[in-house]
């Protein structure tokens, strides 16, 4: 026997499982939401560190484990071993870690509009089956999210949504489908046309409710215009 | 409705023109609305002449317009008719686009209706005595060759209707019945004093407007003095399908030739509009389509634009296919066109729907290109001024017309949830977005919500109302620049020169093109 281990007597042993089958409960409670320690603390009035040494043991006897939770990313969150987490604590499909995979997203959105481009015209169908014949991505992508890519595109105005005619390039596809054509005549990645606005330095001034004609902040005393208007 | 300003704009123009004096009296009008002399006179605290005179510029130049109300009599008082003055914020804004105008007038007609234009432009209006005058002071040839030449130029400009009669000097506006008036109080709960002042305007525009017959028709001189005019009359009237009213129309010219003489001509300035419409519609279909499909829609606004009876047309008259084809081969560009482009150019032109096809007839849908040139450029000033996130969120609520909330748009736009609410609070902060709270109990606790949409109509206000300030601005520092070239005239610097130069056009093209936007969000 070491001198070196000292092992906790029998009393104190009970105790702490005791404690640490009751933190226990309230994560496995949660099932797929888990607990945070907040939350475990409002459901059994047991002291913080108590509850702090129970998670921890639990952690190491694999009964619990540590997820991201996208809701409350300063706190953390704990599941029982047997669940995996909703994408209400995961974001979804496209959170990784608690956070948005935005070069995941990136990669897709582009692989997409070069689909949709070289079809010129395609439908969800379409555009999903051409993902998959080239594996962009190693996990399988539902319609869902293929649809949630594409409409992203539509917002940034690259794809526009339209219905088929059924005639001209629209022959392969049945009349009032909905289908997709990248917009005008720019490559992935371009900015639409410069508006009128937007092409002076009013147009994009965060102070323009403050600027007034005799004011401190006014054209003739702009730093903006200053900048533009230096040759 | 004239926006704060846009209010702000007109002045400035006027003060520039006209000076201190005519743009307080503007400025009294457009603030207050319609008035008589003598509240002008309260408000402005100007002389009586003083007023009177800024009145009589204001009126020559198409800024204001005189009427009168016609009152009910009671208690078996005489009815009193004050003569009112309403502002015309639309044609003092245009004062600012003449260049644009006389741009068309060069493109369509020759150099002497140019000419003629401008002096209607630059007095407000003329009689046929004084532009034969105007040109007679600039020629060596006789008189008669003159005039000649001066009324071949008028009847262009009459054809083409970039010229009119001018309206009554003040017309009588009749009080509108019960119905009429119950009629716009429902229709204007919202917005009641604001729609109601602008009903009073196009009222005063409608009265005062000389008939249809009448506006774009030049009675010559030998005409009226053969027979009392009952003979042919030079028929200037263009419009096609409209019937002559001889009765009607002498018993407005029964006055004789004396009195065609003192007849005043001016600026259309609703046709130059028009044509300006037709070119951005045109100039938008360009950046989304290919040469053969702006050639036809091209073509289609030709062939209709005489039987647009108002510039904020909706959609244009239904033509076939066939006139649409016939209308394409005339043209330069068209003239190699097939029959089978023409109809393959239509079907691109329904995606986006810029033209409406049914039962084989084609009409342009001008609102919807309007409304998507208007999104286009809104859209603009929120990438470059908030970013692509907030693009793509406020593309996502302008698609939508409806109450999104946060999560929901965190989602869409695939943007983190935590830092969807920051950029749709700075939107929101700077009215480009509206918000709506909502709270929900929930099992445990009170949940709320915040839910966001775009109004566009309160957006369309608020956008116009930047575009007229930043105008502002950049006439201030045109006027600036100009100050600071005055004081280095003296200093033999070329490359300063160069510089102020560049900044010349670099401010002036930047006016043109924002004035095009202001169009787009205002006149179209």
């Amino acid at each position: 026997m070491s001198a070196k281990r000292k092992r906790p007597g029998p009393a104190s042993d009970s105790v702490v499982t005791e404690h640490e089958k009751m933190v226990h409960e309230v994560i496995r409670s949660k099932k797929d939401m888990g607990a945070s320690q907040w939350e475990m603390k409002r459901e059994i009035n047991v002291a913080d560190n108590i509850i702090t040494k129970c998670i921890k043991s639990l952690l190491s006897k694999n009964l619990i484990k540590e997820v991201k939770s996208i809701q409350n990313r300063g706190r953390k969150h704990y599941m029982s071993a047997e669940f995996e987490p909703s994408s209400e604590i995961t974001g979804g499909a496209w959170y990784v870690e608690g956070s948005l995979d935005t070069e995941f997203i990136n990669v897709l959105k582009e692989q997409c509009w070069r689909k949709i481009y070289g079809m010129k015209v395609a439908t969800l169908e379409g555009i999903a089956d051409a993902l998959k014949r080239s594996n962009v991505s190693q996990i399988e992508l539902s319609k869902q999210q293929v649809e949630e890519i594409v409409n992203a595109l539509v917002l940034d105005n690259q794809v526009m949504e339209v219905k088929s005619t059924g005639t001209g390039e629209f022959a392969s596809i049945p009349v009032g489908k909905v289908c997709y054509k990248c917009i005008g005549k720019r490559g992935y990645g371009g900015e639409p046309k410069l508006g009128a606005l937007a092409s002076i330095p009013c147009g994009v001034c965060p102070q323009i409710s403050r600027c007034t004609p005799d004011g401190i902040i006014s054209p003739i005393t702009c730093a903006y215009y200053q900048k533009w208007l230096d040759f | 409705m004239a926006t704060q300003y846009g209010i702000k704009c007109a002045v400035n123009l006027i003060t520039a023109h006209f000076g201190d004096l005519v743009a307080k009296v503007c400025e009294c009008l457009l603030r207050k609305g319609p008035l008589t002399l003598q509240a002008t006179v309260r408000f402005t605290e100007l002389t009586s002449s003083q007023v009177k005179n800024c009145l009589l510029v204001l009126i020559q130049h198409n800024c204001v317009q005189a009427f009168t109300l016609e009152q009910s009599v009671e208690h078996g008082d005489a009815a009193k008719a004050n003569t009112q003055y309403i502002a015309l914020f639309d044609n003092i804004i245009h004062r600012w686009r003449f260049s644009k105008f006389l741009n068309i007038v060069s493109q369509n007609l020759d150099k002497q209706c140019v000419d003629l234009l401008e002096a209607l432009l630059q007095h407000g209006r003329l009689t046929l005595k004084q532009m034969s005058d105007r040109a007679k002071s600039g020629q060596n040839e006789g008189d008669d060759v003159i005039l000649d030449a001066v009324q071949e130029a008028i009847i262009k400009l009459l054809n083409a209707h970039f010229i009119e009669r001018c309206p009554a000097s003040e017309p009588v506006l009749t009080n509108p019945t019960k119905q009429e008036l119950a009629a716009r109080k429902r229709a204007a709960k919202s917005a009641k004093i604001v729609q109601e002042q602008e009903t009073l305007e196009q009222r005063v525009v409608e009265a005062a407007a000389p008939s249809e017959a009448l506006r774009f028709l030049l009675v010559t001189q030998t005409e009226l003095a053969a027979d009392g005019g009952k003979d042919e009359i030079d028929s200037s009237i263009v419009t096609p399908g409209e019937k002559r009213k001889r009765d009607a129309l002498e018993s407005e010219t029964e006055y004789g030739a004396a009195d065609e003489q003192v007849v005043l001509w001016r600026a259309n300035f609703e046709e130059f509009i028009r044509h300006l419409r037709h070119k951005a519609c045109i100039e938008n279909v360009k950046t989304r389509l290919d040469d053969g499909a702006v050639t036809v829609l091209k073509a289609m606004m030709e062939a209709t634009r005489s039987t647009e009876k108002k510039v904020k047309t909706e959609n244009s008259v239904p033509l076939s296919l066939s006139s649409i084809y016939e209308e394409v081969i005339k043209s330069e560009e068209g003239r190699n066109i097939t029959f089978d482009r023409v109809r393959a150019s239509l079907i691109q032109l329904s995606c986006p729907p810029f033209v409406k096809a049914d039962n084989e007839s084609y009409s342009i849908d001008f609102k919807k290109i309007i409304e998507l040139a208007q999104n286009e450029e809104a859209e603009s000033i929120v990438l470059k001024r908030y970013g692509k996130d907030a693009y793509r969120m406020f593309r996502l609520l302008s698609n939508s017309g409806h109450l999104l909330e946060t999560d929901k748009i965190a989602d869409a736009t695939f943007v983190e949830k935590k830092e969807t609410p920051k950029i749709l609070y700075k939107l929101w902060k700077d009215d480009y977005l509206q918000m709506e709270k909502l709270q929900v109990t929930g099992a445990k606790r009170l949940q709320q919500f915040l839910l966001w949409k775009v109004n566009k109509n309160i957006l369309r206000e608020h956008v116009l109302d930047e575009m007229f300030h930043a105008a502002l601005n950049l006439s201030q520092r045109v006027a600036f620049e100009s100050e600071q070239e005055k004081e280095m005239l003296n200093i033999p610097k070329d490359k300063l020169r160069d510089r102020l130069r560049k900044v010349a056009l670099l401010l002036g093209s930047s006016q043109m093109k924002l004035d095009d936007a202001i169009m787009l969000f205002h006149d179209f």
